[in-house]
């Protein structure tokens, strides 16, 4: 359902304003062999122009998965998750959450978007690792359906 | 069958009318075949006597010549005439020479009688006549005549009159049958409007007139009358009115005076002119004390026994008094009544005497009345006015003025001017500087009826002192209700007014001071809340980066370099330990966002044990619990405080393997739980700071944040209850807290305890 690079890679894009976090995922990924090509916003208002293909993001392109941390400075992350469920050409798109807010409120917000995965951002190394392999296993779903 | 008399006047006009011209008809019918008869024999007489001496000159011949033929040939002729019944011709001497006989009857020829006669008889006519020849008589004739024509006549005469009778009967019926209506029909009609006016007695109606005869003269005469009686009538009307009116006028005057007599305030006795009593009214009676009979016709002095208040001495009665003087007497205070039932009863009492203009004395009115509730009054006033005099607050008059009128001690006290300065003078004296404006305010006030109470102002004293006044004022009334002035009570509030304005001021500190703190709480709360959440990020980096380095670096570091690792990774750990329980702790101060529910605090305790599951089994631990109530409150605070008591119970036990008890007592309307362990117990002096957060009294030898008591005493508060430690060192502690009464506390009763979770030793 979503467009493939030629060369065979994945497209995820990963909404995310701590590097830290970023770089972490990385080795997640690379851990996991996940075969893709990642695609970073840092920020909010980035991420809503994109979901909304305005301005430099007028040509964007859905991606196989979207990874979106909701937590971002001046930006509510369900409207973010909003904005990409109101446009069409993102609306099918996997999303998963990751999060580090543990309110329950927020959570139950979230689910009513029909999300994927909720990740809790994990406090270890180890419960990191298995992000990857998340990931891995909802880019092959997605496939399989594809 | 009604008598002639009785029958209408028409009916009686046409049977007079009938009987009248019946009677005329009958008796003229009668004369004329009474007389024809008369007449007729007379004719009949001559003429049979005519015929007799034709016959006997006829038959002189006959006889004279003796030839009966010839004379019977002349009586013969007779046949012609169809009533004689015979004839004979007789000699002279007698004998018959010829004789005649009409048909069917045998005439016996009777010697004649005297000649030259006619006989009647009943039947017939006997007629003889001499037969003279030269002057002598040669014979007699006789001739008999039936009288049979007479009764045919008499019959065809008496049939006329009748037939006459009856036809004019007829017409006669006829025409006064019309005639009679114009006798008849006024009549009828007077009649009928005398039968509507006797009916009606409406002297208005008048009877129709139809005619100027008789019957007009009495329709004018009746319709006079009638109208003489109608103005007659109308005249007596309006006199009867009036003097009804009259009448009830008077009526209506004497009830009211009676009534007035009767109902007037003050008792009323009358007396005649032997001092007898003709009346007494309702008060009077009341307080005679004696029943409405009875008094009437009564000397007055029987009843009316009065007494000097002071001498007790007989008083003489002023109906005597009045009798004797002929003058209004009124008596002199202080009398006394004794009533019929010996009661007795200050009064006023008046006499006059009662008397038509310049007649004489008829009699004497007494009046008197009751002065008890007076002579009350005046000991109140007397009373009232000693307390005035004696009371420490300023009580004033004034008119509406603002003149004093009157000024107690109290006042001169208060406000340093003497009654005598005062009273006369305006009440603006005593006004302080920017109060001048209220005085007139408050006549105003006073003026509309208004009353002010407790009003707090200044006033200013003789010496210039101002002091703060607390100001009760009335408006005072004359007998007649209207507003004349006002009455003031003032109280010097000069000592509580400062000592007020003192306590609103620590008030006004207090609540400061309170809500700086509370508003800092806040501020600590949220800045707690925020600290706890966001380092938890920077800290997770820490943690899986310092994780990474192991995993990835970790086999190119010597021991020390694992050793400050480990310390990295050990000191994140405790770090993100405190920083979650800083979290649970402040986020107790949060409203709640759920209602609060039926907790069953048994079921709290099964989930609390599970969760210490590991620790119990380590250190063999047994729990024993009472049944326990259901508590209308939130799970997640009840589980943490239940958690945070057995957890440290087991924690910070002794030697022995710890055993703790969970039990539950009703203590003044509410719950006391109480959770005893056999652990190190805890110094006294520490029993209160081991609920402050991150306050611990053991290093690391055992682990712990520090926040738990912290958490369990925020919670504890949070639903209005304390918590506290019994404690002897080495003798291990219970932890004691009280929350609101259960919602339902079946089942709660502490005795019947049993093990609701027990860990046996290994």
């Amino acid at each position: 359902m979503t467009a493939q690079a030629g060369n065979g890679r994945a497209h995820v894009l990963v909404v995310e304003d701590n590097p830290a976090d970023v770089e972490l995922l990385r080795y997640a990924l690379s851990s996991a062999e996940v075969q893709c090509d990642l695609m970073v916003i840092d920020n909010g208002g980035d991420a809503l122009a994109f979901f909304q293909q305005r301005g430099k993001y007028s040509g964007s392109e859905p991606p196989d998965l979207a990874i979106l941390d909701l937590n971002l400075p001046r930006y509510d992350g369900i409207e973010i998750l909003g904005a990409m469920r109101a446009n069409r050409a993102f609306a099918g798109v996997p999303v998963a959450v990751l999060s580090s807010s543990p309110s329950p409120r927020d959570r139950a917000k979230i689910e009513a978007f029909h999300i994927g995965r909720y990740i809790m951002k994990p406090p270890n190394l180890e419960e990191y690792l298995r992000i990857g392999l998340i990931v891995k296993e909802l880019l092959e779903g997605g496939r399989s359906v594809s | 069958m009604p008598t002639f008399r009785d029958l209408p006047i028409k009916q009686k006009l046409v049977t007079i009318i009938m009987v009248t011209t019946g009677t005329a008809l009958l008796l003229s019918g009668i004369s004329i075949v009474g007389l024809d008869s008369i007449l007729f024999r007379g004719y009949l007489a001559r003429d049979i006597s005519t015929l007799a001496r034709v016959v006997a000159d006829n038959s002189t011949a006959a006889l004279s010549f003796e030839d009966p033929a010839s004379a019977s040939e002349s009586l013969a002729a007779l046949r012609a005439r169809t009533h004689i019944v015979s004839a004979c011709i007789y000699r002279a001497d007698g004998t018959v020479l010829a004789r005649y006989a009409r048909a069917g009857s045998v005439p016996p020829c009777a010697p004649p009688g005297i000649p030259n006669e006619i006989r009647f008889t009943r039947q017939d006519l006997t007629a003889t006549r001499p037969i003279v020849l030269n002057g002598r008589r040669i014979g007699t004739l006789a001739l008999v005549y039936d009288l049979g024509e007479i009764g045919e006549r008499r019959n065809l005469y008496g049939g006329m009159v009748l037939a006459i009778l009856f036809a004019s009967a007829i017409i006669v019926f006829f025409i006064s049958s019309r005639l009679r209506a114009t006798i008849a029909t006024p009549i009828s009609q007077l009649a009928s409007a005398t039968v509507a006016v006797s009916r009606t007695r409406d002297y208005g109606i008048r009877a129709r007139k139809f005619s100027n005869d008789e019957l007009g003269l009495l329709v004018d005469a009746f319709n006079e009358m009638l109208a003489g009686i109608q103005f007659r009538d109308a005249e007596m009307r309006s006199v009867l009115l009036s003097r009804e009116d009259a009448l009830k006028e008077a009526q209506s005057a004497r009830d009211s005076l009676e009534t007035t007599l009767a109902s007037i305030g003050d008792a009323v006795i009358s007396t005649d002119i032997e001092g007898r009593i003709t009346f007494a009214n309702r008060v009077a009676l009341a307080l005679l004390r004696w029943p409405e009979t009875g008094v009437k016709g009564k000397n007055l002095d029987d009843v009316f026994n009065i007494i000097n208040e002071h001498s007790r001495a007989p008083v003489e009665s002023p109906v005597a008094k009045v009798l004797r003087e002929g003058d209004i007497v009124t008596m002199a205070n202080h009398t006394i009544l004794i009533a019929r039932d010996g009661t007795e009863i200050p009064i006023d009492d008046s006499g006059a005497p009662i008397r038509r203009e310049g007649g004489p004395t008829q009699g004497t009115v007494l009046v008197f009345r009751d002065v008890t509730a007076r002579r009350r009054a005046d000991e109140t006033s007397r009373l009232l006015a000693s307390i005035v005099q004696s009371s420490g607050d300023a009580i004033i008059a004034k008119g509406l003025d603002g003149i004093v009128t009157s000024w107690n001690p109290g006042a001169e006290i208060m406000f340093g001017y003497t009654s005598k300065e005062m009273i006369g003078r305006p009440i603006s004296l005593i006004a302080a500087p920017g109060h001048e404006e209220e005085m007139p305010r408050i006549l105003d006030r006073i003026r509309s009826g208004g009353r002010i109470d407790n009003f707090e102002t200044i006033r200013r004293t003789k010496a210039g002192r101002l002091i703060n006044v607390a100001l009760t004022i009335s408006p005072l009334y004359d007998a007649l209700g209207r507003v004349v002035g006002a009455s003031k009570i003032a109280r010097d509030i000069t000592g509580q007014v400062q000592t007020a304005a003192h306590l609103a001021q620590l008030n006004a500190d207090l609540r400061q001071s309170n809500d700086d703190l509370a508003r800092s709480n806040e501020d600590l709360e949220r800045f707690a809340f925020v600290a706890s959440h966001d380092l938890q990020e920077p800290l997770r980096m820490i943690t899986v980066y310092s994780q990474l380095l192991v995993k990835t670096y970790g086999s190119g570091l010597d021991d020390q370099g694992e050793v400050f690792l480990d310390n990295i990774v050990g000191g994140t750990q405790r770090m993100r330990d405190l920083l979650a329980d800083l979290l649970a702790y402040t986020e107790l101060g949060a409203r709640p966002g759920q209602p609060a529910e039926a907790v069953d605090l048994n079921t709290v305790l099964q989930k609390v044990l599970e969760n210490l599951k590991v620790s119990i089994a380590d250190s063999h631990a047994v729990v024993m619990a009472s049944a326990l109530p259901t508590l209308e409150a939130h799970e997640a605070h009840l589980i943490p405080l239940f958690q945070n008591l057995i957890g440290n119970a087991i924690k910070y036990r002794g030697t022995a393997p710890p055993r703790i008890h969970v039990s539950v007592a009703e203590a003044d309307g509410h719950l006391r739980f109480a959770v005893a362990d056999n652990g190190i117990g805890i110094e006294p002096e520490y029993s209160e700071k081991i609920f402050v957060p991150f306050k611990r009294l053991h290093g690391k030898g055992i682990p712990g944040t520090g926040i738990g008591l912290a958490i369990c005493e925020r919670v504890v508060e949070r639903y209005g209850g304390r918590i506290w430690v019994e404690s002897e060192p080495g003798h291990g502690s219970t932890f004691l807290f009280t929350l609101p009464r259960a919602v339902n506390s079946q089942g709660c009763a502490p005795e019947s305890a049993h093990i609701s979770a027990v860990k046996e030793e290994a």
